[in-house]
This record gives C-alpha cells, sequence and structure tokens, in this order.
C-alpha cells in the first residue's frame, strides 16, 4: 500500500532487507529492518504515536495539552511531529550535548528545549522532566521509559512485521534505550519462536556521559525486564562507528551511529554462527538514517577523528 | 595473572583516580575480592550485602553483560577485560 490519508497513517510496515554483502555466508544472513522508513526518520514514531493514542484513549492528553518528555532526540522529535498535527504542544528536556539537527528539527516542529547539563547526561534529564511535572501537574509526561504503549507499539508492530518477513528468524538484534523495541518486539517473537535469541546492543558512550553522581543514582528503565533477552552487549565509540561506515560501504545504507552498534552486536552473533556451524538469520534495526548525527563528525576524516569527535557526546 | 578492569569516574576515589587497574581471579566474584584488597571498599559499592550485584552497576566481560552469563559465578582469565559502568537512560 503505497497511499495514506495522513503522514502518521504511514507509520511502521517498513521494509526487512538483506545484506548480502555484510553476511559471513549464504547460510549465516543478516536482515536490515530499515526504520528510518517512518515518518520522521526514526523508530521512535512508533512509540510515540502509541503513547500520544493511549493517553487520548485514557482521557490524560486533552485538547490543547502540553506534553513534557525527557529525551535525547528522537522521540522528541516523533513527538513533535504527532504533537503538531493533533495541537498539542511540547516540552523536550534534552541533555545539552545532543547534536545541533536534533535541536533544529526539533525547533522547526514547534517543540520548546529545555536543556539538561551534559555532565549529568540522560539521567539527569530524565530527573529534571520528573521535577518539572511535579511542579506542574497540568504537563502531561508520557514518559518513554515507563510507558506500555512504547512497548506495545513493538509488540504489536516491529514485531509481527520481522516475523511476517522472515519467518526463519533465530536472532533479533536491537539497541538499547528505553528498553521499548527489544521489550515489545522481543517479547513478540519469543512466543511465536521459542528458540529465538533476543540480543540487546547498548551505546557505551565516554566518561563524561556516566557524569559523577552516586552510583546509587542511576537508572534502569521501568520497562525493562531483564527475562525478555538472551544477552546484551556494551558497544563503544569505534566499533559503532567502524560498523556505521562499512554499513554504508557495503550495503549503501546510510544509518545513525546506534545502528553501527547494534551491526556490531550481530556481526559478532553471525561470527559465532559461522563457527559453530550453524545456521542462522539474524534480524537488526536500522533505527535511524545518519543525517542527524552529521554535525557530529562521525562521518568525515579518520576513524580516530571520528571517535575524537565523539567523545562527550550522546551518540545514541 | 592479569584481567584489565576499566573504573568508571564515580568509582575512582578507590583506585587512586586510575581509570584501570589489573586483578586477578577465576570468577567475576574472586576477581573483585581481589580488586577489593588492593583498592579498599570497592567491592561494596559493586556488591549488595546479600551477595548480588548492585542493581544501578553493569559489568561487561569482553564487552557482554555478565548478569546474562552467570552474574557473579561468571568465569574470568587472563587476558580477558572487565568494564564496570553505572546504568544510565538511553532514548
Amino acid at each position: 500500500m503505497a497511499r495514506f490519508d495522513s503522514l502518521v497513517d504511514s507509520l511502521g510496515g517498513t521494509p526487512l532487507v538483506g545484506l548480502p554483502r555484510l553476511s559471513p555466508s549464504p547460510e549465516v544472513r543478516l536482515w536490515a529492518k530499515l526504520e528510518d522508513r517512518n515518518p520522521t526518520g526514526s523508530i521512535k514514531d512508533r512509540a510515540a504515536l502509541y503513547m500520544v493514542e493511549a493517553a487520548e484513549q485514557s482521557g490524560r492528553l486533552v485538547p490543547g495539552a502540553t506534553l513534557l518528555e525527557p529525551t535525547s532526540g528522537n522521540t522528541g522529535i516523533s513527538l513533535a511531529m504527532v504533537a503538531r498535527q493533533r495541537g498539542y504542544r511540547l516540552i523536550c528536556v534534552m541533555p545539552e550535548n545532543t547534536s545541533v539537527e536534533r535541536r533544529q528539527l526539533l525547533e522547526m516542529y514547534g517543540a520548546r528545549i529545555v536543556s539538561s547539563p551534559a555532565a549529568g547526561g540522560s539521567n539527569q534529564a530524565v530527573a529534571m522532566a520528573k521535577a518539572l511535572v511535579a511542579q506542574n501537574p497540568e504537563l502531561v509526561m508520557l514518559y518513554q521509559y515507563g510507558n506500555e504503549a512504547n512497548a506495545r507499539a513493538h509488540y504489536e508492530g516491529t514485531g509481527p512485521e520481522i516475523l511476517a518477513d522472515l519467518p526463519t528468524i533465530t536472532h533479533f538484534v536491537a539497541g538499547l534505550g528505553t528498553t521499548g523495541t527489544l521489550m515489545g518486539a522481543g517479547r513478540y517473537l519469543r512466543e511465536k519462536v521459542p528458540s529465538i535469541q533476543i540480543v540487546a546492543a547498548e551505546p557505551r558512550y565516554g566518561e563524561l556521559v556516566y557524569g559523577l553522581r552516586n552510583i546509587d543514582e542511576g537508572f534502569v528503565p521501568e520497562l525493562y525486564d531483564e527475562a525478555v533477552l538472551s544477552t546484551r552487549f556494551s558497544v563503544g565509540p569505534r566499533e559503532a562507528l567502524r560498523r556505521t561506515r562499512e554499513l554504508v560501504e557495503s550495503e549503501g545504507i546510510f544509518a545513525g551511529i546506534s545502528t553501527g552498534a547494534i551491526l556490531h552486536a550481530a556481526l559478532g552473533i553471525a561470527d559465532k554462527a559461522v563457527a559453530a556451524g550453524t545456521a542462522a538469520d539474524i534480524a537488526l534495526i536500522v533505527c535511524d538514517g545518519g543525517w542527524k548525527y552529521l554535525s557530529t563528525g562521525a562521518y568525515a576524516g579518520t576513524l580516530e577523528e571520528a571517535e575524537a569527535a565523539l567523545e562527550g557526546q550522546l551518540w545514541a | 595473572m592479569a584481567i584489565e578492569v576499566r573504573i568508571p569516574t564515580i568509582l575512582r576515589s578507590h583506585t587512586g583516580g586510575a581509570k584501570a587497574v589489573q586483578a586477578s581471579g577465576d570468577t567475576l566474584a574472586t576477581l573483585i575480592d581481589d580488586l577489593d584488597s588492593q583498592h579498599s571498599g570497592i567491592k561494596g559499592r559493586l556488591v549488595t550485602d546479600e551477595g548480588a550485584l548492585h542493581r544501578f552497576v553493569n559489568v561487561y566481560v569482553n564487552d557482554e553483560d555478565v548478569r546474562f552469563t552467570g552474574a557473579l559465578d561468571t568465569a574470568v582469565k587472563d587476558g580477558d577485560s572487565v568494564t564496570i559502568l553505572p546504568a544510565v537512560a538511553g532514548g
């Protein structure tokens, strides 16, 4: 289907494309789900639309309301688009060390940005957002980290789409942020394919991002359920950048940096399958395109230069 | 016997500011005991009184989260890399 009543109606139904040059053998294959083909260009459109619709149905979100959300970027951009279409205002609490493109896109969609300190990372953006909502109860925080509609978007959308396109799936690899993608699609796929491996790739940032707070002030999203995952890998900026570049060089897919981290984990799984002599169909998520990260320097110069440029930035 | 352990900023008060230190052990538990004998008090920051990893601490052996490989019973060997990080939000 290629005709839709409006932009948000075109959400989902993204293509799953093979990666024949990066796949190690005809028996061990990688498949990329192109989530950059969503209305604002990222997988977060799914969660944003589901969360807004759930809040409208429950009566929490009424015409003229103002949303407030802690976000490092993509969720904010998705919410801003949906909010503008439906007449809501949006305030994003965002760490100041996020890319300029994300800020410009948010402003273009009419969102207001409240900056949280770089040294506090996303944890502090979450804490600030919670404090603001406590002080201003008229604000509606959909709260992507604990909103079941975030995971449900993937349980009802992403997961079934992948299984329909790849019934022989053996592994699902996605990024771990709010955990919505992995919890939702992971649960669905586990129910349908009990032997499947659900693999999380978690970005490992530079030191600044982890802040100087007490370890007791750490953060685990309320949506997170360890039991859904088979394993979880930490991927640093060097590997994420290298794989992001390999993806565009060998397969022509221009993706954001978090996708490079996911591809790195997927290729590690693929190597293990080859070594074990088993067949594998590995589905991985392309979270967004690379456009919003051009100013970070990730795509220019040597890997060393790009890595140095990313230090201290929230690149996923 | 040496395994490199990367220490997050907030725990460097225990390691005299060192970003990475060497320790030894066969499992993550014995590695942390050895770490604590060299850098007093660090174990209490990582492991609860009940003997489990602290909820907001993530430990990775060769980049894999130990909660999926046996937690404190995860086997470690010379040449492995252990990374300790506080849990942070994404999204």
